[in-house]
C-alpha cells in the first residue's frame, strides 16, 4: 500500500503550492487514477512517489516504509515507471532497453534473454519480429508497449505511469487500455495511472483521485465518482463528457 | 612536374618514414587528449562553476600561435623532439574534444535524462549507458576535427626535431624549393583526409544499426571499419618503432653520435651538412643531423641542454641575442668576446671562424639605387618615409636590428612589414617593398640584381660564422678541432654567395653542394668521395 498524508510540494520555496496538503491511499491491487487538468498537480505527485521529486512537507510511505529513508536509486528500481511521451532509450533496440531494467536489478544474462521473450509475448509483440528493433522503427503505439513491458520487467508491486497513452490515437490507446486491464489482471500489479482523459480514467480506473490545483477534490470508485460527485468542480468535470456522449448517441 | 614526380620516386623511403612519424606524432597525440578531454568534459558538463574556467583553460591554448607553444614547452620541458611536439598537439586536440563532449552531453533530451533517473539509474549508469552513447557521433566530430587539425599543426614539430613531414616543408621553403614543400605537403593532407574518413567509417559503424539495414554488405564489414583506426595506428606505430628498435642495437649505441643543429635557412643547412661531412670523412664518429631547429634560442638551448653538440653561429648574433651585450664592429673584439662568455657562462667552445660575415645589409634594388644615387645607408634617410621596408620578424626586434638602425641614423620607414627571410628578396625584387634587412652572403643579391647599401656608420657588427661545440664532447674528442677548423677561413663571403644559390636557385641537393664545394677545395680524397657516394 501506498499511503501520501498531507502531502505539500512547492518549487519556490513556499509561494506557491503544485500540490498542497494531499492525503490519499493506494490499495494493492487496484488502478488509482490521478485525473485532472494540466497544472492540478497530479504528474507532480506522482514522481513524488518514486522520489523523482522530494515533498516539501508531508509523509510518503510504501508498504508502511518512509520513502525518504530509502535509497532513491533502489526506490525506483522497485518500481515500474511509465513515461509520457515515450522514454525509450532511443540508441538501444526494443530487447535492449528491456534488459537494461533487468541488468539494473541484477539478472544474470541467459535468463534476461527469456524475461525478455516473456514480456514481449505479454503486451502482445511478436519478440522475433519486433525485439531487435530501435525505437525509431517501431510505430508510437509498439514504442509505448515497448515501454509498458520495460517497466514491468522486474515484476515489480508497483507501477507508476504518467500519461502513457497520451500520445496515442484513439484505437491504438482503446487497443492499450484494454490490454493494461488484462495484464493488470494477470499480474495483479497496483497501478497509479496520471491522465487527463476523463474516458480514460473512467476505462482503466478502479477508483479515481481528482484534482484540482494541487488538492485532492474527491477519491472514490469510478462508478460512484460519476453518480455522487461531492463538489462543483468534479460535477462539471464529469457533465461535460456525459453531453458528449448523448449528443453522440442522438445521432445514431 | 616530372621534375617533382623523379623527386618523389627518389624520396620515396624518406616519405614513407617521414609520413610514418607524421601518423605517430598526430595519431599519439590525438589519442591522448581524447583520453584526456573526454573526461575533462564530462566534468565541465556536470559541475556548471567549472565549465567556464575549464573552457577558458583549453581554450587558452588554442589562442598560442603554434610555433610559439613550441618554443615555450622547448624551454619549459628542456628539450627538442618529440616529447614537447606531443605535448603541444595534446594541447591543440584538447579544445575540440572537451568542447564538443560538453555540447554532446548537454543535447541529451531532459525526457531520457529523466527515463534513465525513472527507472533507476545511478548517476553514473546514466552518463555510460545512455548520456556518452547518445553523445558519441559528436564527441567523435570533436576528435576528428582535433585529428585534421592536429595532422597540420604536426607539421611544425619539425622545427624542434620532432620529425614528420614537416621536415620536406621547412627544408623546401628554406631553400626556396616549392617542390619540396609539395613533397610534405601532399602526404600530410592525404593524410589528414584518410584519417578524417577512417573515423568517420568508425563512427558511423559504432551507431545503432537499423533493424533494416542489417543484411546490408556495410553491416557485415562494420566490425573491420570499427578497428579500422586501432588497426591503421597500430601499423603507423610499427613502420615507426621497428626499424627505430631494430636500429638500437648495443652495438651502435656504443658508438658515440655527433648530434650537429641548425637553424631554418639555407646557409645554416650548408654549414650544418658541411661539418657533417667533414666528420664523416674524418672520423668514424656517427653524426646524427638535427636540422631545421626554428630559430636561434631553439638551437642555443638545444645546445645548452645537449640535446644537440654543435651548430654554427654567429658573433653578432650570440652577442646581442644570446649575451645581450652591446655589439662591436671590430670582428676580433667580437670573437673574443663570445668566446671568453660563452666558454665561461655556458661551458661552450668556439672554434675558429669559418671565413664569411654575413653581415644584414640595407638592401635596395640597383634601378632605384642609380635612380636616386642611394650609395650608402645614410642616402636613404631623406626619402625613407615615402619608402615600404620589409623587414624579418627578428630584425624588428633585435638591438642590432631596426631598432639600433633607427637609433643611429635617425631613420623611419614610412611603413614596414615583416616577412618571412626566404620571401623578403623576392619582394623587393618584384617591387613589393623598396628595402629589406638582406643577408650579406645571400646568393639572391647578385642574381636579382640588387644594391646592399654601404654601412658608412658602421651600425651593423659583424656576423662571422664558426662552430660552437659543448666543451665536453671536444674533450672527449679533441680531433673534432681540427677537422672542424680545417676550412681555415677559406670560406669566404663570394664562396657562401655561391652555395647559397646553388640550392637556392639551382635547386641542388645540399649534400652534393657539400661535397663538391669539399672535392674543389681538395678536402676530401677521390676515394672517400666513392665511399661516401
Amino acid at each position: 500500500m501506498i499511503k501520501l498524508e498531507n502531502v505539500s510540494k512547492s518549487f519556490d520555496g513556499g509561494k506557491s503550492f503544485a500540490v498542497k496538503d494531499l492525503s490519499l491511499e493506494v490499495h494493492d491491487g487496484e488502478t488509482l487514477v490521478l485525473l485532472g487538468t494540466s497544472g492540478s498537480g497530479k504528474t507532480t505527485t506522482l514522481r513524488m512517489i518514486n522520489r523523482l521529486i522530494d515533498p516539501t512537507e508531508g509523509l510518503i510511505s510504501v508498504d508502511g516504509r518512509n520513502v525518504m529513508d530509502q535509497n532513491p536509486v533502489m526506490l525506483r528500481r522497485s518500481m515500474g515507471y511509465v513515461f509520457q511521451g515515450i522514454g525509450l532509450f532511443p540508441h538501444l533496440t526494443a530487447e535492449r532497453n528491456i534488459r537494461t531494467v533487468l541488468s539494473l536489478l541484477g539478472w544474470p544474462k541467459r535468463k534476461q534473454k527469456e524475461r525478455v521473450r516473456e514480456l514481449l509475448e505479454l503486451v502482445d509483440l511478436d519478440p522475433l519480429a519486433y525485439g531487435k528493433r530501435l525505437p525509431c522503427e517501431l510505430s508510437g503505439g509498439q514504442q509505448q508497449r515497448v515501454g509498458v513491458a520495460r517497466a514491468l520487467a522486474g515484476s515489480p508491486k508497483y507501477l507508476l505511469m504518467d500519461e502513457p497513452f497520451g500520445a496515442l490515437d484513439a484505437i491504438t490507446r482503446d487497443v492499450l487500455q484494454q490490454q493494461l486491464l488484462e495484464i493488470q489482471e494477470k499480474t495483479e500489479v497496483t497501478v497509479v495511472f496520471v491522465t487527463h482523459d476523463i474516458l480514460e480514467a473512467l476505462t482503466v480506473a478502479c477508483r479515481i483521485a481528482v484534482l484540482n490545483e494541487g488538492h485532492l477534490e474527491q477519491i472514490e470508485t469510478a462508478e460512484r465518482i460519476v453518480s455522487n460527485p461531492q463538489t462543483a468542480f468534479v460535477q462539471e468535470m464529469f457533465a461535460k463528457p456525459t453531453a458528449q456522449l448523448k449528443h453522440f448517441e442522438r445521432l445514431l | 612536374m616530372n621534375q617533382f614526380l623523379q623527386l618523389f620516386v627518389d624520396r620515396w623511403s624518406e616519405i614513407m618514414a617521414r609520413t610514418g612519424e607524421h601518423f605517430v606524432l598526430t595519431g599519439l597525440s590525438t589519442l591522448i587528449a581524447t583520453l584526456v578531454g573526454i573526461p575533462v568534459g564530462i566534468i565541465a558538463q556536470r559541475i556548471k562553476r567549472l565549465r567556464h574556467w575549464l573552457v577558458a583553460f583549453v581554450n587558452l591554448f588554442q589562442t598560442i600561435p603554434s610555433l610559439a607553444m613550441l618554443a615555450i614547452l622547448l624551454v619549459v620541458m628542456g628539450k627538442i623532439g618529440v616529447a614537447p611536439a606531443l605535448l603541444a598537439l595534446v594541447l591543440y586536440a584538447l579544445l575540440p574534444i572537451v568542447r564538443n563532449t560538453i555540447t554532446g552531453l548537454n543535447q541529451v533530451s531532459p525526457d531520457i535524462n529523466e527515463a534513465g533517473r525513472g527507472i533507476g539509474m545511478t548517476a553514473g549508469q546514466l552518463l555510460w549507458r545512455v548520456q556518452f552513447p547518445l553523445a558519441f557521433p559528436v564527441i567523435m566530430a570533436g576528435v576528428r576535427t582535433a585529428t585534421v587539425v592536429g595532422v597540420g599543426i604536426a607539421t611544425l614539430s619539425a622545427f624542434i626535431g620532432a620529425g614528420g613531414l614537416g621536415q620536406f616543408i621547412n627544408r623546401g621553403l628554406a631553400t626556396y624549393n616549392t617542390n619540396l614543400i609539395l613533397l610534405g605537403a601532399i602526404p600530410a593532407a592525404i593524410l589528414a583526409l584518410a584519417a578524417d574518413g577512417c573515423l568517420s567509417l568508425a563512427e558511423h559503424s559504432l551507431r545503432p544499426t537499423p533493424f533494416n539495414e542489417r543484411h546490408k554488405l556495410r553491416y557485415r564489414l562494420k566490425p573491420i571499419f570499427v578497428t579500422l583506426p586501432v588497426i591503421l595506428f597500430a601499423s603507423g606505430m610499427l613502420l615507426v618503432v621497428v626499424p627505430r628498435v631494430i636500429d638500437d642495437d648495443p652495438a651502435a649505441n656504443s658508438e658515440a653520435v655527433i648530434k650537429i643543429g641548425t637553424k631554418n635557412f639555407t646557409e645554416q643547412l650548408i654549414l650544418g651538412e658541411l661539418m657533417a661531412q667533414l666528420i664523416e670523412d674524418h672520423t668514424d664518429l656517427r653524426v646524427e643531423r638535427r636540422f631545421n631547429l626554428g630559430g636561434t634560442m631553439i638551437c642555443h638551448n638545444s645546445l645548452i641542454r645537449g640535446e644537440i653538440d654543435l651548430y654554427a653561429e654567429y658573433t653578432g648574433t650570440a652577442l646581442t641575442a644570446i649575451l645581450n651585450k652591446s655589439a662591436t664592429n671590430d670582428p676580433d673584439v667580437a670573437y673574443d668576446r663570445v668566446t671568453d662568455a660563452y666558454h665561461n657562462q655556458y661551458d661552450l667552445i668556439w672554434l675558429k671562424p669559418f671565413g664569411f660575415d654575413n653581415t644584414y645589409t640595407i638592401t635596395v634594388r640597383q634601378a632605384a639605387a642609380n635612380e636616386y644615387n642611394w650609395n650608402t645607408i645614410d642616402d636613404l634617410v631623406p626619402d625613407a618615409p615615402q619608402l615600404h621596408a620589409g623587414f624579418t620578424s627578428e630584425f624588428m626586434e633585435r638591438e642590432d636590428g631596426y631598432p639600433g638602425l633607427k637609433e643611429v641614423y635617425r631613420i623611419d620607414f614610412g611603413k614596414v612589414s615583416d616577412l618571412e627571410p626566404s620571401l623578403m628578396y623576392d619582394a623587393l625584387a618584384k617591387g613589393q617593398v623598396d628595402v629589406i634587412c638582406g643577408f650579406a652572403t645571400d646568393g639572391r643579391i647578385v642574381r636579382y640584381d640588387l644594391k646592399p647599401l654601404e654601412d658608412n656608420m658602421e651600425f651593423f657588427p659583424p656576423y662571422e660564422a664558426a662552430p660552437v661545440i659543448r666543451r665536453e664532447l671536444l674533450n672527449a674528442y679533441p680531433e673534432l678541432r681540427s677537422i672542424l677548423e680545417r676550412l681555415d677561413g677559406r670560406l669566404d663571403n663570394a664562396t657562401m654567395q655561391q652555395l647559397n644559390s646553388r640550392v637556392d636557385q639551382g635547386q641542388m641537393d645540399i649534400q652534393t653542394v657539400v661535397r663538391d664545394f669539399l672535392i674543389e677545395m681538395s678536402m676530401v680524397s677521390e676515394d672517400q668521395n666513392e665511399e661516401y657516394r
